[in-house]
């Protein structure tokens, strides 16, 4: 029995740093293997869409320009995604990987929760399709 | 002045906000002047209806649907879950996937363990406690991230096997963490059967005897303070459990300070078999092929989550999704050791007994169906719960 058994550790502390980290100003280098944003290499992607159909929380969309030429396009909604990983997973031809540096994804907007990965005239061709179809019906959607 | 011509009980509310724990529940103490004489709970405010969810998701989805059932020990509920699957489809896993799995189990175990050691100190005023311990639980959450990726769903399991191995660097990682964490847990051992201020608060506080916690019902590290021997880690191994067993962890007094001694005895058991694992690692793959559909069939898997066992019921049609699934979280199981243990203890006392049995509120939100005494079951059908809907708001 005794009192004040955690005084040694409280005056200790006193001649150390603190434990938490100034995160905003100082940042640690994140794990090799965090789980953050996801990145799709679409010249390897053959459209097997497993990573569509296994994923827990329908983030993925695979989007088909040309079946033989194998053009996709992938739209990714990473505010649904819980980087589970189960895509990479999935993916036989190593197309998907989870990034380690970009894991810092709050916004104020919608609009950077939503990210094609595909080739670049392949997206332009699908933006543009959409935005023809919201001018021509804008009571749709 | 009016004289009341008979005593009247007083009953004392708390929560769903609940002032001291950070999840929601309801409680109704009746007290006699400060003495509790009765204790109601009510629970079921963040019941999410996950088991119906699971049923209409494919088998690798729910995976990760279910390691979301707690937030402390997510693995462990996935791990219940794979087991099951892997059992109906018929696939036997590798060892060093098995090993890996028991790993990130025992893991799982320190920082669950380590979070109770620093809320329960918060419960009894001892905030010191609280900060240093949560500060050395930094270290196990640090090595978790290392190893999946991240700090808390660590979705390490896969259908068939672990996502990740582990090599040289990380089990040195682990290892040196494991040595800084059992200095510092010694160090809170002598803390928690020491320090006069903080045993006031533990010691003789929510008793219950071997025979009441059998009766109860208890599962877990409130069972084994009171002295029951029951772990499913030794009495029906799984995973790796039979290459690396673990002792059982007991105490006999089966008050608050047996329930420190027995969670902090458990961090020392699962230093020494995280060691044993890292030391004798079996060779060989992680993962193996998992059919899509599984084989029509039922099958239930048991496993030890940090706060007792856990049960999976899985039924399978023969599809890509389950029929069926039903959880049995140990939170559930232990709440009735706390209605039955705070009678007689002050108000005060209230918050270390409702702590005591390391509840997890999301944990203990399942359906539960309560049988009259004459044990006549009911087979609802949608239309009678529609009926019974319409009957019961008219």
């Amino acid at each position: 029995m005794k009192i004040g058994a955690m005084f040694g550790d409280v005056f200790q502390s006193m001649f150390k740093r603190p434990a938490t980290e100034r995160y905003p100003f100082e940042r640690r280098p994140a794990p090799e293997n965090l789980r953050g944003e996801l990145f799709f290499d679409a010249a390897k992607c053959v459209g097997c869409a497993l990573c569509v159909k296994e994923c827990p929380s329908e983030a993925l969309e695979l989007i088909t320009i040309d079946k033989a030429a194998k053009r996709f396009v992938i739209r990714y909604h990473v505010d649904r995604c819980t980087f589970c990983a189960q895509c990479v997973q999935n993916c036989r031809f190593k197309c998907l990987s989870l990034s380690n540096e970009k894991w810092e994804l709050a916004s104020g907007k919608k609009d950077p929760f939503t990210i094609y990965y595909g080739r670049d005239e392949d997206i332009e061709f699908l933006l543009a399709k959409a935005a023809r179809r919201n001018l021509e019906t804008p009571s749709e959607d | 002045m009016i004289q009341n011509p008979k005593p009247q009980k007083f009953i004392v509310p708390i929560g769903p906000q609940h002032p001291a724990l950070k999840e929601p529940g309801h409680f109704e103490f009746t007290v006699d002047g400060e003495i509790v004489t009765s204790v109601a709970i009510r629970l079921g405010y963040v019941h999410r209806g996950i088991e119906k969810a699971a049923e209409e998701r494919n088998y690798v989805q729910d995976l990760y649907l279910l390691e979301r059932v707690c937030g402390i020990c997510s693995h462990i509920h996935a791990t219940a879950y794979a087991l099951g699957v892997e059992k109906l489809a018929g696939i036997t896993v590798p060892p060093r996937a098995q090993a890996i799995r028991e790993l990130v189990a025992e893991l799982e175990r320190v920082h669950s363990h380590l979070l109770w050691l620093g809320v329960a100190a918060h419960e009894a005023g001892f905030d010191t406690l609280f900060m240093y311990s949560w500060r050395d639980r930094e270290t196990v959450m640090d090595i978790l991230e290392r190893l999946s990726g991240n700090r808390v769903n660590y979705s390490a399991n896969v259908l068939g096997g672990v996502k990740f191995n582990v090599d040289a660097a990380q089990a040195d990682a682990i290892r040196r963490g494991m040595d800084f964490l059992e200095e510092r847990t010694h160090h809170y051992y002598n803390i928690v059967t020491a320090e006069e201020t903080f045993l006031r608060r533990t010691r003789g506080v929510g008793t219950m005897s071997a025979d009441q916690a059998e009766a109860l019902g208890t599962l877990g590290p409130t069972a084994r303070a009171s002295g029951v021997q029951r772990d499913l880690r030794i009495d029906s191994p799984y995973a790796a459990y039979t290459e690396f067993p673990v002792q059982i962890v007991t105490a006999s007094a089966g008050d608050l300070e047996a329930r420190f001694v027995v969670h902090v005895n458990e961090l020392f058991e699962s230093y020494r078999v995280i060691r044993v694992i890292l030391d004798n690692f079996p060779p060989g793959e992680i993962e193996v092929r998992m059919p899509r559909r599984i084989p029509e069939g039922e099958t239930i898997s048991r496993v030890e989550a940090p706060r007792g066992e856990l049960f999976y019921f899985i039924k399978s049609n023969g599809t890509d999704q389950p029929e069926r699934i039903k959880i049995r979280t140990p939170s559930l199981s232990n709440w009735a050791s706390v209605s039955a243990t705070a009678p007689g203890h002050k108000l005060a006392d209230m918050p270390m007994i409702l702590v005591g049995i390391d509840p997890c509120f999301s944990c203990s939100d399942r359906s539960v169906s309560i049988l009259p005494h004459d044990r006549q079951s009911k087979l609802w059908t949608w239309e009678d719960l529609r009926q019974y809907g319409i009957e019961y708001y008219r």
